[in-house]
């Protein structure tokens, strides 16, 4: 039993569940939990999103993640470019985010797997 | 409820109140519009220091840079002070369609009121701070002409700078040109701190709905009521022209011609971007107070692309009356040519790929007005003195 759980795949331990406050965005192969830091966002204002990463069944592990948001609605992005570190085996922060006009804002999730590219979608009104 | 919420919510229902007891179509605000008034203040904000200005609200910094924003000193033929095109008559600009320093230079001169709220500084956001975006025309050959050696031997030379500057930075202007200059414009961005405009009547009926108090809300004039709507409604004017300075900040192509002449284009924020990330004096760099912290994490961040050529930044509404000509160029005389700018916007000279939201207003004359009225509304109705006052110190 304990080899079993030796060959479990770490990422396949990190808890999605328990979502309370955060934003859950799910994808093909990975599920993205999220907050942001300061929690409000505010228009104009640079903040930070702080991920934990959940691999569905049988995904291969996260090799990059990245964070983008454009405003579909609009035809444009952010006009800043954000930097992701990962600060554990699951969990990542991205620094340098601004949503500069209010209204609909669609994050971009990027996950790169051994299986290939995923993007993953989350809209977020900004009022 | 979180308590920002919880706070918004009250405010909300307490204007709502106001709506329903205000008399009459004109005086009433619908919920939707009260919720955006009350996006747009309150007013003065609360504005936090500049890590990377370690004298940033210091009085005596404050003194200094008072006594610097007069002085033709400063510049290399004592000629230019920064007041010569930053002018009290004019709303700290000059009035002309673009500046006159040694020549005629490509774009208008920014007003100065409420200028250290933003993030970046200049049409092009060329600076990330108020004291770089002081040093741009201290240096500049077309404007002042100084160099940091000039800048450090009029201070040296002056008894009364010099023991102002020592109250400000504790110690005598040292025997480094460069560190004096940035010592002498963060003295100036200090002074710029102070230069906050009064209330304004949009001001007015804001604390009006805050407080409930529907008598005092009705006395906001009907003209510029219609225009308000328009200006939150149809026009979606607050999407760029947000929060308590009417500015997201940020920059955007709006159909302003950027060919300065024949052969010669202004890049905007384009050529901005490129300035800041290789400027000695920006956020990032050595001369800033802050190196740890986040204070340089625009700069750091930012993105540059193809989009931003011909962008320019999204000015302040604040005082917008008392500041004509207006845009990046100054091409637009009055503030009715503006509004029609936006009524009959050329979408043949936007990006292909920009703000898909600009798109002509198609405005009656009578909507124009109102929306001028409106912007009127925006001018502080008291202003700090900026008398030139002879600087003393002991």
């Amino acid at each position: 039993m304990l080899l079993v759980l030796g060959l479990l795949p770490l990422y396949a331990l990190a808890d999605c569940d328990n979502t309370s406050a955060r934003a859950r965005a799910e994808g093909r192969a990975v599920i993205v939990v999220f907050n942001t830091l300061p929690a409000r966002i505010r228009v104009g204002e640079l903040f930070s999103l702080h991920a934990t990463l959940c691999a569905n069944a049988g995904a291969s592990p996260v090799r990059a993640f990245k964070v983008d948001a454009s405003m579909p609605d609009h035809r444009h992005g952010m006009n800043y470019k954000p930097s992701v570190v990962r600060q554990t085996e699951h969990d990542y922060t991205a620094s340098g985010l601004m949503f500069h006009m209010p209204g609909r804002w669609q994050y971009v999730f990027e996950v790169d797997t051994a299986d290939g590219r995923e993007r993953i979608l989350f809209d977020y009104l900004l009022d | 409820m979180k308590p920002r919420g919880l706070l918004l919510g009250l405010l909300l229902a307490a204007a709502a109140a106001v709506q329903a007891a205000a008399n009459g179509p004109e005086s009433s605000f619908s919920v939707d519009e009260i919720r955006q008034i009350l996006r747009h203040g309150p007013w003065p904000p609360a504005v936090s220091g500049d890590p990377s200005n370690r004298v940033a609200g210091n009085r005596d910094a404050v003194e200094l840079g008072r006594a610097l924003f007069f002085d033709v000193r400063l510049s290399a033929d004592n000629t230019m002070a920064c007041v010569t095109c930053h002018s009290p008559e004019h709303a700290l600009s000059d009035g002309r369609d673009r500046a006159r320093g040694r020549v005629r230079l490509d774009r208008n001169t920014v007003g100065l009121w409420n200028v250290a709220m933003a993030h970046w500084f200049g049409w092009d956001g060329a600076a990330d701070s108020p004291w770089a975006f002081v040093i741009r025309p201290i240096l500049n050959p077309d404007e002042m002409a100084a160099t940091p050696r000039h800048v450090a031997a009029f201070m040296q030379g002056d008894a009364t700078l010099v023991c102002l500057y020592r109250k400000a930075f504790g110690s005598r202007p040292r025997n480094d040109p460069e560190r004096v200059l940035v010592d002498v414009a963060k003295a100036l961005a200090a002074y710029l701190g102070t230069l906050i405009s009064g209330k304004s009547d949009f001001d007015l009926l804001f604390d009006a709905l805050s407080r409930g108090d529907a008598a005092a809300a009705a006395k906001y004039p009907a003209d510029a009521r219609r225009g308000l709507a328009l200006f939150f409604g149809r026009g979606q004017c607050h999407v760029c022209h947000f929060g308590p300075n009417f500015s997201n900040g940020e920059f955007h192509d709006i159909g302003i011609p950027y060919l300065v002449e024949s052969g010669r284009v202004d890049p905007g924020r384009h050529g901005g971007i490129h300035q800041v990330k290789r400027d000695r004096f920006n956020r990032l760099g050595e001369f800033s107070d802050e190196l740890a912290g986040s204070s340089g994490d625009h700069t750091r961040h930012v993105a540059q692309n193809h989009a931003t050529y011909g962008q320019f930044k999204v000015p302040s509404l604040r005082n917008v009356e008392l500041t004509p000509p207006y845009m990046h160029n100054g091409s637009l005389q009055t503030l009715r040519d503006v509004v029609r700018h936006y009524s009959e916007l050329p979408v043949e000279r936007l990006h292909q790929d920009g703000e898909a939201l600009l798109k002509p207003l198609n405005l009656s004359e009578a909507d124009i007005d109102s929306l001028v009225a409106f912007l009127r509304t925006l001018t502080s109705r008291q202003f700090p003195q900026m008398d030139r006052l002879s600087p003393t110190c002991k």
